[in-house]
């Protein structure tokens, strides 16, 4: 069962990647075809969003329950939800070297993304530098909540004031979705298929974790 | 068993907290020391380099505002660690611990670090803005970002020392975990400097006085409700 | 109040230090801890004292009401050992007076000075100095007066009598001899002269 959904997603994103360069067509009001990258920045910086979410979900978790399962589920995400985050800066940043001519603007959105590397980046130093397990999942946990609550003030209340090269977001001001039929639905499949990456990845770094605290106790 | 005393409520340990590291601190003022002489040394590098003429008027109020709270962030940066890392490198913790109530320790220290980021807000402000000749249109907006950010300034990092005090390598860690946490705030607080330098109406600016008390107010919340679980593991 | 321990253990990472232990002490009882260095006397009575959580099992102060982990009746234990200091830059006086106040108890310098003359000590001889500046064994009776003033139902004495000469470790045995008569006293150690005050023991 386990094998034939891998296997579906390996063949899912092979066909997404045949599609998103060969199949939908590049989008208007953009430099050459750089839209494309949509099908890969916006997937990426959703799933890197996700993950912080799931991070602080489980930290709260662990907190209430204190099971180390949580722990080692906080961190997986932490640990993807850093990666994703690079991948999302790197894409966004090529992008905007295409599109704007330089590859940071301190544009509101690199800003927020920016401060979320910081957040992921604080979050697993603050693991490197605790030995006990214990101590390390509790400190880890509350830093994580403390700025789940602080990140969204840069988030949301400081790009809100200031206009924002960045295109509309998927879901625009206006609530709609405005992409054509084959850009859609690439974007969707792709999107899709990012998060069963996601939970792929965060299931087998949360089962590691778990063989080894097994194996050292 | 005899009938026992009522211990005091959260307030009044947390004024016994905050008198005792008062005591403490003007026994020895290695923290006020530490936070002066850094702001000091900063302030006449700034002064220095950047002084009131090298800039062109339209960019002060921009680099002024910048230049103003980064001397305040690092001098934050210097000094507000000490208030737990001091307990638990001493091994005083633990007898706080068994004396005192969670909420009243994370307040008395709150309080404690407050007063010495305000002892150098007093000292830094008058000094920049006189050195750097730094004119400011509405004065009133500025007290208000200089309340609130040293508020939201002295909690984040209240909570962050509280917790750098159990790892290791508690100084670099102190900053790699305060910064993602107050890049919001500061952020905000040298925009709504900048309009004070530019804008005579209050108004103009209150939009970044209430990111600041929000920014506060949740800070402070998540601080004390995570407090104990830091404290105590 | 009794002090109870089910099943009792504590883990560092793959290390078990302690247990698995189960007793019960009753008030007006003395409960020795011994063992050699290393095997887990400190970190046996950090866990009953509340100081650190168990990895499996319990602690309880238990009475007619029910019982209570001792993480939330702080107030019901008073606590010394090797590694708790009182703040260095402040005099006693002012150490006993802060945590007399935290506990809610009088803290006018005269209790303070009659508490310090209580454990052997000259208050006038060291009412200037601080606490840094005392001799290790003057602090260790210090400590004992912060551990009790509070008068703890229940007493942890971590090595109570290192760096105390033969008045000093009278002092501690009358500390013990009044914490009968207000509850439960566990005392820590290698000293013979510190296990002879127990009534039963536990051999880690």
């Amino acid at each position: 069962m386990i094998r034939v959904a891998q296997l579906g997603l390996g063949l899912a994103m092979a066909v997404i990647i045949w599609a998103s360069f060969l199949w939908a067509r590049p989008a208007q009001n953009f430099v050459g075809e750089s839209s494309r990258i949509v099908f890969y920045h916006v997937p990426m910086a959703w799933v890197a969003s996700v993950a912080f979410l799931l991070a602080a979900w489980h930290s709260a978790v662990f907190l209430k329950k204190r099971r180390m399962e949580s722990d080692d589920a906080a961190a997986a995400a932490a640990r993807l939800g850093f990666v994703f985050c690079v991948l999302a800066t790197v894409t966004g940043s090529i992008f905007a070297r295409v599109m704007w001519n330089a590859y940071w603007n301190w544009d509101p959105r690199e800003t927020s993304i920016a401060l979320l590397l910081l957040v992921y980046g604080a979050y697993l130093g603050l693991r490197g530098a605790i030995e006990d397990p214990e101590r390390r999942a509790t400190l880890a946990a509350a830093y994580a909540l403390v700025a789940f609550a602080t990140v969204p003030f840069l988030m949301f209340a400081v790009p809100r004031m200031y206009a924002s090269l960045h295109p509309d977001t998927v879901i625009n001001a206006r609530g709609k979705v405005e992409m054509s039929a084959d850009i859609r639905t690439v974007f969707f499949a792709s999107s899709f298929a990012f998060l069963a990456l996601f939970a792929w990845l965060f299931s087998l770094d949360r089962k590691v974790s778990r063989r080894l605290r097994e194996a050292r106790s | 068993m005899t009938e026992r005393p009522a211990r005091p409520g959260v307030f009044g340990a947390a004024a016994a907290l905050f008198r005792k590291d008062l005591l403490s601190e003007w026994r020895t003022r290695v923290s006020t020391n530490a936070l002066l002489l850094f702001a000091f040394a900063v302030l006449v590098l700034v002064g220095y380099a950047v002084g009131p003429a090298s800039l062109s008027p339209e960019d002060r109020p921009t680099v002024h505002s910048v230049l103003l709270w980064i001397v305040l962030f690092f001098s934050a940066m210097t000094g507000l660690a000490r208030a737990f890392v001091k307990e638990e490198d001493a091994g005083t913790a633990a007898a706080l611990r068994l004396a005192a109530p969670p909420p009243a320790v994370l307040l008395g220290k709150l309080l404690s670090n407050l007063a010495l980021l305000f002892v150098v807000t007093l000292f830094v402000v008058p000094v920049f803005l006189a050195m750097m000749s730094f004119e400011l249109k509405s004065p009133a907006l500025f007290l208000l970002l200089l309340l609130f950010g040293n508020l939201g300034l002295a909690s984040a990092c209240t909570f962050t020392a509280a917790i750098v005090a159990k790892a290791s390598a508690k100084g670099t860690m102190f900053a790699v975990l305060a910064v993602p946490l107050l890049l919001p705030p500061l952020v905000g607080a040298v925009m709504g400097t900048r309009v004070a330098a530019t804008e005579t109406e209050l108004s103009a600016g209150l939009d970044f006085v209430r990111l600041l008390v929000a920014y506060d107010g949740v800070v402070t919340t998540a601080a004390f409700l995570l407090f104990d679980a830091v404290w105590r593991e | 109040m009794d002090l109870v321990a089910e099943n009792l253990t504590r883990s560092f990472g793959r290390r078990r230090v302690v247990g698995p232990l189960s007793f019960r002490v009753a008030p007006g009882r003395v409960l020795g801890v011994a063992g050699p260095n290393g095997s887990g006397k400190t970190t046996l009575v950090r866990t009953l004292a509340g100081l650190i959580r168990p990895t499996t099992g319990g602690v309880f102060l238990e009475d007619g009401d029910g019982r209570r982990s001792p993480r939330d009746a702080a107030d019901a234990i008073g606590w010394v050992a090797p590694d708790l200091s009182l703040y260095g830059e402040l005099t006693a006086r002012e150490n006993l007076q802060f945590f007399a106040k935290l506990h809610g108890r009088p803290a006018a310098p005269a209790w303070a000075d009659e508490a310090i003359a209580g454990v052997g000590l000259d208050p006038a001889r060291i009412a200037a100095t601080p606490l840094h500046a005392l001799s290790t064994g003057q602090r260790q009776r210090i400590k004992l007066v912060y551990a009790t003033l509070h008068h703890p139902a229940v007493l942890f004495l971590d090595e109570p009598s290192s760096n105390l000469d033969d008045a000093g470790r009278a002092v501690v045995a009358r500390v013990v001899a009044e914490q009968r008569t207000r509850g439960v006293a566990v005392v820590a150690s290698n000293d013979a002269g510190d296990l002879a005050l127990a009534d039963e023991r536990v051999t880690l």
